[in-house]
């Protein structure tokens, strides 16, 4: 058993009095998919943004292969492997869907601005480089035909793909989706849960946070059930099913 | 007493309801379920008057309302709780219903609406009690109540709800249904949109599913609920795997994590196969 | 001590009339969300008219005040029923300032068109003799000001408080899509607000009109006092923007008593600074409403103007060649002046590109940096004789530490509160050039700036800096490009549209900005040298605020994120009052119109637009080609 790629230890999180997390802590290993799920108003894009430092905890923090994330601004956190998606998709508008998935490798950029700006050799020669890794990026997960189309014109569930995809080009050590197969049809679906897969294959560590039921169960290694901010389960997707808690917060209870 | 004639709608460029029809007889509960995404809340938006169809029609009582401004539609008896509660939380709970009849004040008068808050305050105690407290104050159940009182304050004929569990422990969940399969006595016809698919279909009279910007699916409250289909894919019984076995299916993840692995930077001894 | 009442006392005065122009503000930001910088053009339009129906139609006092505060209010009602609130149904909130700034503009133009350019000064209301109030001369005048101040804010805290209408504008501002849901018409209410601000805006104009001189363009300074002291006050009570006002105009006073004229303004800089700095919620705010803006998911729909591919380099070294052999054609000399004139700007508008149009960083302050080159490279020039190379790099370096210092400062800012900083900080730099007189000539000018010149070669015709501007610009144009379709133009376009997703992604957000604000600096710095040698002659005005406008509208005109667009805008701007005299009366008034014009019906500009025809034309071909080419592919 590796070390843990992420630890959350002890988050607390209150917006005007209400509890949006409430002392949650979990692991989740190298290498392992582990997927958030909970009803609506659990607290799970809280914790992703507690996580990324998008807000600051009042108490608690995590921790990424063992260095402690509080206090670094998001940017800082991106740039030690640790990508995120947006639960709306967050694609840039007035760009094209191949500048999108580019910007995702700002990181790995060596030569910067001024070097850009006089067309040296080496800086065209590398953006040359990574434009043609993004469009077999692209080629992948089947968008290449929208390369040069603006990404706000891609369906819903295209411009989560390219999130994907801008988050893969930074070459993440860790992604953390927020319901990234919202929108998506089962047929699309069933080819996300293979691009996760390959993903984890990769050696990349993922935690999800989704709706679809049939998704979580396919690919997650690992489930982590929030309810009311509050961690009530932990497992195997098939334990963690027959959870009597689980059902009751999160299938909802039988009416009398 | 609703009828919506393949209805297109969504913001901008991007559509979300690609003709969506369904309809809602007087004094019915219609449930509306589907995942996020789906368009529930596109089309409860429409339905307000918030955002403009691009195609179909909406006919209330008959009559196209297509081009009816927001405030019209609440006149002609469609009131909305809408996703998220959007109470006005900068004033008290009283404000908050004097405004749900902003636009007919003149013509209802101080006395008639004076009677319509207290009349409120008998059906919800909770409020009663806290009238003049800031609605931004209030626990989360708390601003569903007045959400869904705000409504009420129109004397409406048809109530939209969109999410109205969301966020809600499993107890107010249920006070929240409980309240709404009440509307029924009332004479109220009901559309309710829902994640809670399994308390939404319970209380239903017929229900919808939308899936896509479409409807999927339409049938009686129970007859959905005894759907297997939506049993798998709404209430989270017997889900299987999504992606099949097959050879093909193999093959194809094979290819993925071998194109993936240079874009990642791996080199092939880290990948697992 | 008499002094220091009187001051305090002629502080108060200044500050009710902040005070009126805040409100106004405050009231239409917080129903929608946006900085009107008209709202001082209705102060100055309400004043103007005023003395029209008082003097020239020789109307009694009351009758000519009520008709100017209602026409005022009129007028007001048909601005925003056009424009401010249709744009506000699709525009995103930086298009929508944008849009202000060019009523601001428009409104000052048709003041220009139908007052004229000199000063005006209304007579007031009860004669000349100050008031003795134990000992300390108040003038009646200020006494009115305070009374109309004083009646104005507390009809508007009755009704904002009080009424069904105030909770009713209240929802607006707080939740515009709960307030529609429940059937609010928000458009109407933004219209109605609207009107009342223009309403309040006149009568704060026709009250302190016997006390200041008016011109058609003092507008700008009274909504950048009234944008101070809301920044001051705070927007989120009805008491923060009145006692920014006070606090404010105070200030300024004592400021302006005890040190200089000069200084005040500083102070005032100071003040928002500090306040931006220490409590952006402001001095006297207690605490800030969340606003849920719906608009925020406006998805601005843009051309995206791609330069890959060999069209685009193609279609670059055609222009090239088409601007290097227009003098061979053209031999007005005339002509080939404003046409040296055009590129120079151009350089400028380049800048601003990078900065707006890019990086979505609204800067209302070009022409400062304009200013601080031209000057400084001047003065060197001039006075010490510097080669004007040499000046210029001085230009140059000073620009680039005032751009460091102002985006540092203005680093947390975004949207309506960055655009009016770098107002505040054009504002102070065009103060400091007429308040420097030793320095900078003053108003008049500085007279006898030297040819520029390379070394021993002295480019003193107008076809020499002709292709001397046309070569620098190729080179600029060729270095941005190369930053642009690189990742720093990636990361500043993301930052444009999504700074939280940018910052995901490990993009450094402060340092892309800080980049994006020194080459607008430096170009704008350039162009500002160019342009003194050029005219051998520099005045504040060629330099000051309005000409930050008119850059903007350059740009808009002829499309952002372009680079090149703003060539064409730069050309229309700067060409057409040339090639048709009588139309210089009109300029700015059409700047103005350009501006509302080009963000209500066109907002991705005459490139951006073109673009889109191309690419429209180019898919309907593909279309009509396409059954082939499928057809070519099956098997």
């Amino acid at each position: 058993m590796n070390a843990p790629a992420l630890t959350v230890d002890g988050f607390v999180k209150t917006f005007g009095g209400v509890h949006a997390v409430e002392d949650v802590s979990f692991t989740v290993a190298d290498g392992s998919v582990a997927a958030l799920i909970g009803p609506n108003g659990a607290g799970k894009t809280t914790l992703f943004n507690l996580i990324t430092n998008f807000y600051p905890a009042d108490a608690g923090q995590a921790r990424f292969y063992g260095a402690s994330l509080a206090g670094l601004a998001p940017e800082k956190i991106a740039r030690l492997g640790l990508q995120r998606t947006f639960q709306t998709a967050r694609v840039f508008p007035g760009m094209t869907t191949l500048d999108n998935v580019l910007a995702g490798a700002h990181r790995r950029v060596r030569s910067h601005g001024v070097r850009q700006m006089l067309w040296l050799p080496g800086a065209r020669q590398e953006e040359r480089e990574l434009a043609a890794e993004a469009q077999a990026l692209l080629d992948l997960v089947g968008l290449s035909a929208f390369s040069a189309a603006a990404a706000t014109s891609l369906p819903m569930g295209a411009q989560k793909l390219v999130e994907v995809c801008r988050a893969l080009m930074a070459r993440p050590r860790m992604l953390l989706l927020d319901e990234p197969a919202a929108g998506l049809t089962d047929a699309e679906t069933a080819e996300f849960a293979s691009l996760l897969r390959a993903i984890r294959d990769n050696g990349i560590t993922i935690l999800v946070v989704e709706h679809n039921m049939s998704l979580v169960m396919d690919v997650a290694d690992d489930v982590i059930v929030l309810d009311l901010g509050r961690l009530i389960a932990r497992g195997a997707p098939a334990e963690v099913q027959r959870d009597a808690r689980v059902v009751e917060a999160y299938l909802g209870a039988q009416m009398e | 007493m609703l009828e919506i004639q393949s209805l297109c709608a969504g913001y901008g460029a991007a559509e979300v309801l690609h003709g969506v029809s369904l309809r809602v007889a007087a004094g019915e509960i219609v449930a509306l379920i589907g995942a996020n995404g789906a368009g529930k809340t596109t089309l409860a938006k429409t339905l307000a008057g918030v955002l403009s169809p691009s195609r179909g029609r909406i006919l209330f009582e008959g009559r196209e309302i297509n081009r009816v401004s927001a405030h019209e539609r609440i006149a002609r008896g469609i009131a909305q709780v809408p996703e998220g509660r959007q109470i006005i939380g900068g004033l008290t709970v009283e404000d908050n219903l004097r405004l749900a009849v902003f636009t007919q004040r003149r013509r209802l008068g101080s006395a008639a609406i004076h009677s319509r808050i207290a009349e409120i305050g008998r059906h919800f105690p909770v409020l009663e009690e806290r009238m003049t407290a800031m609605a931004g104050n209030l626990s989360g159940g708390q601003q569903q109540m007045l959400a869904i009182a705000r409504a009420l304050m129109v004397e409406p004929r048809l109530v939209v709800l969109d999410e109205p569990s969301l966020g809600l422990s499993p107890v107010l969940v249920s006070q929240i249904f409980q309240l709404i399969a009440g509307f029924r006595q009332r004479g109220l016809a009901v559309l309710l949109s829902e994640q809670n698919a399994r308390m939404s279909l319970a209380i239903a009279d017929r229900a919808y599913v939308i899936e896509m910007g479409r409807v999927v699916l339409e049938g009686t409250g129970q007859e959905l609920l005894n759907d297997p289909a939506i049993a798998e894919r709404y209430l989270g019984v017997g889900a299987g795997s999504a992606s099949g076995d097959d050879e093909g299916a193999r093959l194809r993840r094979k290819d993925l994590v071998r194109g993936l692995a240079p874009i990642l930077g791996r080199g092939s001894d880290s990948v697992r196969s | 001590m008499d002094q220091a009442v009187q001051i305090i006392i002629g502080g108060i005065v200044q500050g009710c009339v902040f005070a009126l122009i805040a409100l106004g503000l405050s009231l239409i930001y917080r129903v929608t969300g946006i900085i009107n910088l008209a709202q001082g053009a209705f102060c100055i339009f309400g004043a103007l008219l005023g003395y029209t129906f008082q003097v020239t139609f020789n109307w009694p006092m009351p009758l000519a005040i009520l008709a100017a505060v209602a026409g005022t209010t009129v007028f007001g009602l048909v601005i925003a029923r056009t424009t401010f609130v249709p744009g506000l149904a699709y525009l995103p909130n930086s298009s929508m300032l944008m849009l202000t700034a060019g009523l601001l503009t428009f409104i000052e133009g048709l003041t220009l068109v139908l007052w004229g350019s000199q000063p005006y000064a209304t007579p007031t209301f009860s004669g000349e003799r100050p008031l003795d109030i134990f000992g300390v001369l108040v003038p009646t005048q200020g006494l009115w000001i305070a009374g109309i101040s004083a009646i104005v804010i507390l009809a508007t805290w009755f009704v904002m408080g009080r009424t069904a209408l105030g909770k009713a504008l209240a929802a607006c501002a707080e939740n515009p899509m709960a307030a529609q849901i429940m059937g609010i018409d928000v458009p109407r209410m933004t219209l109605m607000s609207y009107g009342i601000s223009a309403m309040i805006a006149a009568l704060g104009g026709i009250a302190v009109a016997p006390l200041m001189s008016f011109q058609f363009d003092t507008g700008s300074f009274f909504t950048n006092a009234g944008f101070i002291a809301v920044v001051v006050g705070g927007t989120s009570s009805f008491i923060g923007p009145v006692a920014g006002g006070l606090f404010l105009g105070v200030t300024e006073q004592l400021a302006a008593g005890y040190v200089s004229s000069l200084f005040a303004d500083g102070v005032a800089l100071g003040l928002l600074i500090i306040t931006l700095l220490w409590r952006p919620q402001g001095l006297f705010a207690p605490r800030r409403a969340r606003r849920h803006d719906v608009r925020e998911d406006v998805r601005v729909h843009r051309a995206i103007v791609d330069f890959r591919g060999h069209g685009p380099a193609l279609a670059g070294i055609a222009l090239v060649i088409a601007l290097a052999a227009i003098p061979w054609v053209i031999n007005d000399g005339g002509l080939m002046s404003s046409l040296v004139i055009t590129l120079i700007l151009f350089i400028s508008v380049l800048g601003l590109d990078v900065l707006m149009g890019y990086a979505g960083q609204v800067s209302l302050g070009q022409a400062a940096f304009m200013a601080i080159g031209g000057y400084t490279s001047a003065i060197l020039a001039t006075t010490y004789g510097v080669p004007p190379l040499a000046a210029t790099s001085a230009g140059i370096a000073l620009s680039l530490a005032c751009a460091l210092v102002l985006s540092l400062v203005t680093m947390r800012l975004r949207g309506a509160y960055l655009a009016l900083a770098t107002l505040a900080f054009g504002l102070l730099v065009d103060s400091l050039t007429v308040g420097l007189t030793d320095l900078t000539g003053g108003p008049s000018g500085l007279v006898g700036i030297p040819s520029f010149a390379i070394g021993p070669l002295v480019l003193a015709s107008p076809t020499a800096m002709y292709f001397f501007t046309l070569a620098l610009i190729v080179v600029i144009v060729l270095v941005l490009l190369g930053g642009m379709r690189s990742s720093f133009g990636r990361a500043l376009q993301a930052i444009r549209t999504d700074q939280t997703a940018a910052a995901a992604l490990g993009i450094n957000v402060p340092a892309h900005k800080m980049a994006a604000f020194a080459i607008a600096a430096v170009l704008g710095s350039l162009s500002g040298s160019l342009y003194a040698f050029d005219f051998h002659f520099l005045s504040p005005e060629m330099v000051a605020t309005p000409r930050s406008f008119e850059l903007i509208a350059m740009l808009i005109l002829g499309g952002d994120g372009t680079l090149i667009g703003g060539l064409i805008g730069a050309a229309l701007i700067t060409l057409l009052p040339t090639l048709f005299q009588p139309l210089a009366l009109y300029k700015t008034l059409a700047e103005g119109a350009i501006l509302v014009i080009v963000f209500r019906y066109l907002p991705e500009g005459l490139l951006g637009r073109g673009a889109w025809l191309v690419s429209r034309l180019a898919g309907a071909l593909m279309e009509t080609f396409a059954p082939t080419a499928a057809a070519d592919k099956l098997p």
